[in-house]
């Protein structure tokens, strides 16, 4: 039984080993439904494909624009939700991590009996949806959330006591009086106390409530708790309280973070390790300070340009990303920032959805002064696509001289040059337009040395 | 209390827009009286940017929307002041300013929208999810342009069309605007009306605004909705813009794209903007001159430069110093202990003396007046001569790197 005295374990990020979270692949896909009969139509690709290891101790930050599957990942490593696809492992030994690494590489089928047997064995111990039930409520007791939103994830028909003593008396740790004083406790440990008690959670200020959220994190001794955006809604002064709360505890108590926020300011000061999302995917991990000193991925790069910060040079100017986030249920191939990427190159995953956007921000008059001669063709005119792959099409138009027009902008020196240089041939039959690019494969996270990982093919050596 | 007089060069010498003069606005609840605002003093000069920064229930929203008087009332209560409103016609004739808070509810309609526009923090909600995009943007010209809309000689318009461009029109007056003999004229009128909207769509480097116009605001991305509220409060062409927090609700990279557009077009039209944010870095990127509130009261004004450089309010430092940047350590942010207190009855105090770590027993006893001092206003006692408040100067609380 564990006991509320804090021990200390050093300071944050020494221990080596030690691993609380390892996620291999994890992928959660949300489906699209349509119509009466709720006919699955698509996958809305939440997270894609990540990676991660989480060692005790350490602080390991998640950031990105929203929409990008960082909250979504947070809620499949604390359980909330279940992965789609790949594994999520709680404490597993370095050498059962390495065994692991070993089987997954190879496909299923071709794996040795031994591999077999060692898979089905870390299944019912360590994975979060395959784990056995005693492993399962070790887990849960070890494992919380602090939520953005304190109050909506406080029941507001329930006092403070009720609340933070919830998870003791869950897990039969205390009742009565020694409840009341694990619970007072508790509260002392976040800077709250007795007075507080038999409060309901509309009487406390945000700053309060989010630490009755954390008091209640951390009533069962946690090991990891993941925070999801803790101080989104909070005042900067509050803020500041918070973030030092959360780092004192962390000292105190030995606790693992997975701190997911879109401040970069604020994932800089907190995290050892920082894993930059970008729609359902990784595209740059590092420490925080070779992240902060020499990100490489340019999406990173775009990050920390328009991150307002009070020291910043003020005659250099914020500069924003141009164009929206793209339809994760259907992310562009390559590169998946290749779309909005200022540095893109030919290699970087050109396909025909991106012709096809670039034609009609050129009908639309968005690129240029005037508005284009296209804005009579396109995409008014456009009637099919007939699509062989994402990098092989033929658009079909209503008339001979759309098509005629589409084909001459296509060719034409207007297009970005390393959308051009992808492109492998235009033909114009009739009414119709065939398109063909360069096929590329997925990029892939590789390590540049020291542990700092990126997506960009300028840097992987595959440019 | 007055406020500072203003050293900038260039937009110092420009003239008034607004001039806000000793601004309550007050709110009943169930304690008694909540000052929301409670004397706040502070002009907005003619092409420049005044960002007024605070934390929550610090009254910059009360303020600005007492400015087109959308502050309920009840439960609020404009207990007095004055803001007084210089429209560019109004100067240009010479005439005196309106008192924003005592012109009839007529005459408020005139200028809303229309010389003083506001850009709301959530586009989600500002929007009608019901309405059209272009119908929207068409309320602004129907409501501030009919005029322009129905073109020709008064005798020539029948009143049916004239009603329609002020949307006055009744359900059967609509139906009949869709039949001969009217229906040509009924579709000119939609036709120029579009036209206006696509324009200020256009304005926002919105692409294919013709095909933005039928959407709803839901099928629209959250930068693309702030586009669309920034097209509809420009459209008139304002003399006056507030913005209330306008990028709070968006990603940072997109949040660098429309303050960019709002300063680009601030630029073009000469327009006034009064800009609302919690967010001191920003404020800092987009401001000439800057106010910080705290409680209810101005504590700190001046050119965004002075202030930044040179804060002298220990609430001010306090809050820049709260800001995590690459500099500080982790668990050694340094953090404004407690909350910001809810002014109900307040006494004469200063208000950030609960929070204070200067705070002596006279910050208890003294509300501190906005003082002039090294280029800006600032109201701590820290800054205020002894000798004027009576008192030993050993009492006045000292604060860290002032000398007095």
């Amino acid at each position: 039984m564990t006991t509320l005295t804090p021990e200390a374990t050093g300071s944050a990020g020494s221990v080596a080993g030690n691993l609380v979270m390892t996620l291999r692949g994890v992928e959660k896909h949300f489906p699209i439904k349509e119509g009466a009969l709720q006919r699955v139509v698509g996958q809305v690709r939440a997270v894609d494909g990540i990676s991660l290891d989480i060692r005790r101790g350490e602080t390991v930050g998640l950031v990105g624009e929203s929409g990008c599957g960082k909250t979504t990942l947070g809620r499949c490593v604390s359980g909330l939700s279940r992965p789609t696809a790949g594994g999520i492992y709680f404490r597993l030994s370095d050498r059962d991590q390495i065994a692991l690494d070993e089987a997954l590489a190879i496909p299923e089928d071709q794996r040795t009996n031994e591999q077999k047997q060692l898979m089905a064995r870390i299944d019912a111990e360590h994975r979060l949806d395959t784990m056995s039930a005693a492993a399962r409520r070790i887990y849960r007791r070890n494992c919380q959330v602090v939520f953005q939103d304190a109050f909506s994830s406080l029941n507001p028909r329930h006092l403070v006591k009720d609340i933070v003593g919830r998870p003791l008396r869950v897990f039969k740790e205390a009742s009565g009086s020694e409840l009341t004083e694990r619970v007072v406790s508790l509260l002392e440990s976040v800077g709250m106390g007795r007075q507080h008690l038999y409060r309901y959670p509309h009487q406390f200020s945000g700053g309060q409530r989010q630490r009755i959220s954390i008091a209640r994190a951390l009533a069962l001794d946690p090991d990891f708790i993941v925070l999801d955006e803790p101080t989104s809604a909070l005042d900067v002064s509050v803020q500041a309280q918070i973030l030092n709360l959360l780092h004192e505890l962390q000292q105190q108590w030995g606790l693992t973070y997975l701190f997911i926020s879109h401040d970069l300011g604020v994932v800089r000061l907190m995290s050892d390790r920082i894993g930059v999302m970008y729609l359902g995917r990784l595209v740059e991990q590092g420490t925080a300070e070779e992240l902060f000193e020499s990100a490489r991925h340019p999406y990173t790069q775009a990050l920390l340009a328009a991150n307002p910060d009070l020291s910043a040079d003020l005659d250099v100017e914020m500069r924003g990303l141009e164009g929206t986030v793209p339809d994760p249920a259907n992310p562009p191939q390559g590169c998946r920032f290749h779309t909005r990427c200022p540095v893109a190159v030919p290699q970087c995953g050109w396909e025909v959805d991106d012709a096809v956007s670039w034609l009609s921000d050129m009908a639309g008059g968005l690129r240029g002064d005037v508005p284009h001669q296209l804005t009579a063709a396109f995409p008014d005119a456009l009637t099919a696509v007939e699509r062989r792959s994402d990098f092989d099409a033929t658009l079909v138009f209503a008339d001979e001289a759309s098509a005629g027009l589409v084909g001459e902008t296509l060719t034409g020196d207007g297009m970005p040059t390393s959308m051009a240089a992808a492109l492998e041939g235009v033909s114009v039959e009739d009414h119709k337009v065939s398109i063909r690019f360069t096929e590329v494969d997925e990029v892939t996270l590789e390590d540049l040395g020291g542990g700092h990982l990126t997506s960009c093919i300028l840097y992987t050596g595959r440019g | 209390m007055t406020a500072p007089a203003a050293s900038a060069p260039s937009k110092a010498t420009a003239p008034l827009v607004v001039s806000v003069h000793d601004l309550r606005v007050h709110f009943k609840v169930k304690a008694g009286v909540a000052h929301a605002v409670d004397g706040v003093s502070f002009d907005v000069r003619d092409g420049e940017t005044l960002g007024l920064v605070g934390e929550t229930g610090c009254g910059k929203t009360v303020t600005a929307r007492s400015f087109l008087r959308l502050v309920k009332t009840p439960p609020g209560i404009y207990a007095g002041g004055r803001i007084d409103f210089w429209s560019r016609d109004a100067r240009r004739s010479g005439e005196e300013p309106v008192d924003l808070l005592r012109i009839s509810d007529r005459d408020m309609l005139a200028i809303r929208g229309d010389r003083i526009a506001m850009i709301f923090q959530d586009p989600a909600k500002a929007l009608n999810p019901a309405m059209s995009i272009g119908d929207q943007v068409a309320e602004v010209f129907y409501q501030h342009r009919s005029e322009d809309l129905v073109g020709g000689g008064p005798d020539r318009v029948p009143s049916i069309v004239r009603r329609a461009s002020r949307q006055a029109t009744t359900a059967p007056e609509r139906l009949a605007l869709r039949l001969p003999p009217w229906r040509r004229q009924g579709r000119a009128l939609r036709r120029r009306v579009d036209e206006l909207v696509a324009g200020a769509l256009a304005e926002t480097q919105i692409a294919n605004p013709r095909k933005i116009m039928g959407r709803y605001p839901h099928e629209l991305s959250g930068g693309m909705k702030q586009r669309v509220m920034i097209a509809q409060a420009l459209a008139c062409n304002p003399d006056l813009l507030i913005a209330d927090e306008p990028t709070t609700a968006l990603d940072v990279t997109i949040q660098a794209r429309i303050l960019e557009l709002i300063a680009d077009l601030q630029q073009r039209h000469g327009t006034s903007v009064l800009y609302i944010s919690h967010d001191l870095s920003l404020v800092r990127q987009m401001c000439d001159r800057v106010a910080v509130m705290y409680a209810g009261r101005i504590v700190e004004t001046g050119h965004t430069g002075a202030v930044f450089t040179d804060p002298l309010h220990p609430y001010t430092r306090g809050l820049m110093a709260a800001v995590p940047s690459a500099s500080q350590k982790r668990g050694e942010l340094l953090a404004i202990e407690g909350n910001v207190p809810e002014m109900v009855d307040p006494t004469p105090c200063c208000r950030f003396h609960t929070r204070c770590r200067f705070a002596v027993d006279l910050c208890r006893q003294i509300d501190p007046e906005l003082l002039d001092i090294r280029d800006h206003g600032v109201a701590c006692l820290a800054y205020a001569s002894a000798a004027r408040l009576g008192v030993p100067e050993t009492s006045l609380p000292l604060v860290e790197g002032t000398s007095r």
